[in-house]
């Protein structure tokens, strides 16, 4: 009996300390989480927006997005897998090489390293905007480079054509996403005891053998949680993407989170931008309960 | 040993070489963003393009400054929102971390989980409900708008990581306290919270880079041009003076500078809260 009520005080006191912030968030977040759900079996638009008394029309709104004449959701969710599995193959690969390549210690290896992480931090408005310079068809130093190479005679109309554009955001989002994930391949790259590689050389193992057979199986929790940070992190991108693009041209890189806010905001079709939203939700909800299961594995919650 | 010291010094080269390399490739974007912003529009068209500026040209930097468009007042504005942002998802996270690291209570998991999952949400996802909701309480076009938006990106990330600070404090500093006459909050205030200060940067710092990088609520809650945050009128830019491209460049310098200063002077407190924030969570 004792003990429960020394609990229970225990608990009281917990709840005081968690309420707050618990409670700032379910205004926020969990309230329009709802709405937003509410929203998308609503038939909210321009037309009925100031309806006291909106019509509940259940699924219409998902079905309608794949089944409206000239419906472009198949393509966009396309879009979105071609993005995300794009940018998070060459960021993986490419932060790994760098993290094998920063673990060692040389003269400027920190420094070098500290510094990349900026890439990362700054406002992805300005990365954006940076990207559409480098990529412009006049003046772009890609371009540029591309023609004094001699590997193309005309200047690429990189942001008006469909696969280029694509290839563009893919490009930046790359570039913010490398030191990401070269700081976290780092960190679990430290955890390896240094005597197991050397017992491996002992045995005769050579640098390939070791990467895969020692070093990939024994970070293997740190690099499934990077994947799949990367993958919820990229899933969601908009901001980068709508600065370079606006999902242009003509839907070429249009992804859920652009084509969500340009459903609300442009069309001011709330319910169908509403459901848009939702699917992403339950994409990243499913993968989000994945990830919670890896980093619970790796250490005692 | 001689053999073994030279095989040393030349694999040193090699890396030292190595990441250069991948430095300088890396870093070329930002540089090129840089000597874009001193270059005459001439210059920036020609071809080849030139590594550095044959003449140093300042007006598109002086520009920013003189030109319709109130820089200087959208920074106060992304000022005062990532600085308001900050305190508010700090003071929230501080005790609701140290709640979920000290005590066992029931739903303690869950709530670690329900702030582990709200990380990962798009903002797209509560967009339209808090338009609507901010248009009827009349907080549309206010700062109260954004910052009230962006303080949830930045709890649970700072809950998250001073929970792991907190963790990893010992508990029996705390029992002292209690023991020395210490009340539950008083020790919480006088014990624990001096020794998480580096914590409580950590969360800061993030939650005010968090909402000073946001373009997505600062854009959609705020109409008017005046009361938008740096990030939104760079956008604004973009769309009117699309091939002023030492503008833009100028621009974009300008709003990346408190970035950049807080990057000089903390990099250590970024790194790790970009290591414990993800991976231990």
């Amino acid at each position: 009996m004792k003990s429960s009520r020394i609990f229970s005080k225990e608990a009281l006191l917990a709840y005081c300390f968690v309420l707050p912030a618990l409670l700032y968030m379910f205004v926020f977040i969990g309230y329009p989480l709802i709405y937003n759900l509410l929203l998308s079996f609503q038939e909210v638009n321009v037309m009925t927006f100031t309806k006291p008394v909106k019509e509940f029309v259940g699924f219409q709104n998902y079905i309608e997005l794949f089944s409206k004449p000239g419906a472009i959701m198949p393509k966009i969710i396309m879009n979105t897998v071609v993005f995300t599995i794009g940018s998070i193959a060459v960021q993986f690969v490419v932060g790994f090489a760098l993290a094998l390549l920063f673990k060692n210690k040389f003269t400027g290896s920190s420094l070098i390293r500290g510094v990349i992480i900026i890439a990362w931090l700054i406002p992805v408005t300005v990365t954006g905007l940076l990207y559409k310079f480098i990529f412009a068809v006049n003046g772009g130093i890609i371009n540029e480079l591309l023609l004094a190479w001699g590997v193309i005679r005309e200047p690429i109309q990189w942001l008006l054509e469909p696969i280029t554009s694509m290839i563009a955001v893919i490009t930046a989002n790359i570039w913010i996403g490398i030191p990401f994930n070269m700081i976290l391949i780092l960190t679990g790259l430290t955890t390896v005891p240094e005597t197991v590689y050397e017992s491996a050389s002992i045995d005769g193992a050579n640098t390939v053998q070791k990467l895969f057979l020692i070093t990939v199986p024994m970070i293997k929790p740190a690099l499934m949680s990077v994947l799949t940070l990367g993958f919820i992190y990229t899933f969601k991108v908009f901001d980068l993407v709508w600065v370079m693009t606006k999902g242009g041209p003509v839907f070429a890189t249009e992804l859920l989170s652009t084509y969500s806010y340009r459903m609300s905001f442009d069309e001011f079709n709330f319910s169908q931008g509403a459901a848009v939203a939702n699917i992403l939700f339950v994409v990243l909800f499913i993968v989000g309960i994945f990830y919670t299961r890896i980093i619970q594995e790796d250490e005692v919650m | 040993m001689r053999k073994v010291t030279g095989y040393e010094k030349r694999k040193e080269y090699l890396l030292t070489a190595g990441g250069l390399i991948v430095g300088v490739i890396f870093l070329f974007p930002l540089y090129w963003m840089i000597v874009t912003a001193f270059k005459t529009e001439m210059e920036i068209f020609q071809s080849p393009p030139t590594l550095f500026p044959n003449t140093i040209y300042i007006e598109a930097i002086k520009n920013q400054f003189t030109s319709d468009y109130n820089i200087l007042g959208a920074f106060k504005n992304s000022t005062i929102i990532a600085i308001t942002a900050m305190i508010i998802s700090t003071c929230l996270a501080i005790p609701a971390s140290y709640g979920l690291a000290r005590f066992n209570f029931k739903g303690k998991r869950l709530f670690v989980f329900l702030f582990l999952m709200t990380q990962m949400l798009p903002a797209t996802l509560v967009l339209t409900p808090l338009f609507i909701t901010f248009k009827s309480i009349g907080l549309l076009n206010t700062h109260w708008a954004p910052i009230l938006a962006d303080a949830t990106i930045g709890i649970p990330f700072s809950v998250l990581i001073l929970r792991t600070y907190f963790v990893s404090i010992p508990k029996e500093l705390e029992e002292a306290a209690k023991i020395d006459g210490c009340s539950q909050f008083s020790a919480f205030f006088r014990i624990m919270l001096p020794i998480a200060v580096p914590g409580v940067v950590v969360a800061a710092v993030f939650s005010f880079m968090f909402a000073w990088g946001d373009l997505i609520y600062g854009l959609t809650f705020i109409g008017k041009p005046d009361q938008r945050p740096i990030t939104a009128g760079i956008y604004n830019a973009l769309q009117q003076y699309s091939t002023s491209w030492n503008a833009t460049m100028a621009f974009g310098i300008i709003s990346i500078l408190p970035v950049v200063i807080i990057f000089i002077f903390m990099q250590r407190y970024i790194v790790s809260g970009l290591t414990n924030g993800a991976v231990k969570a």
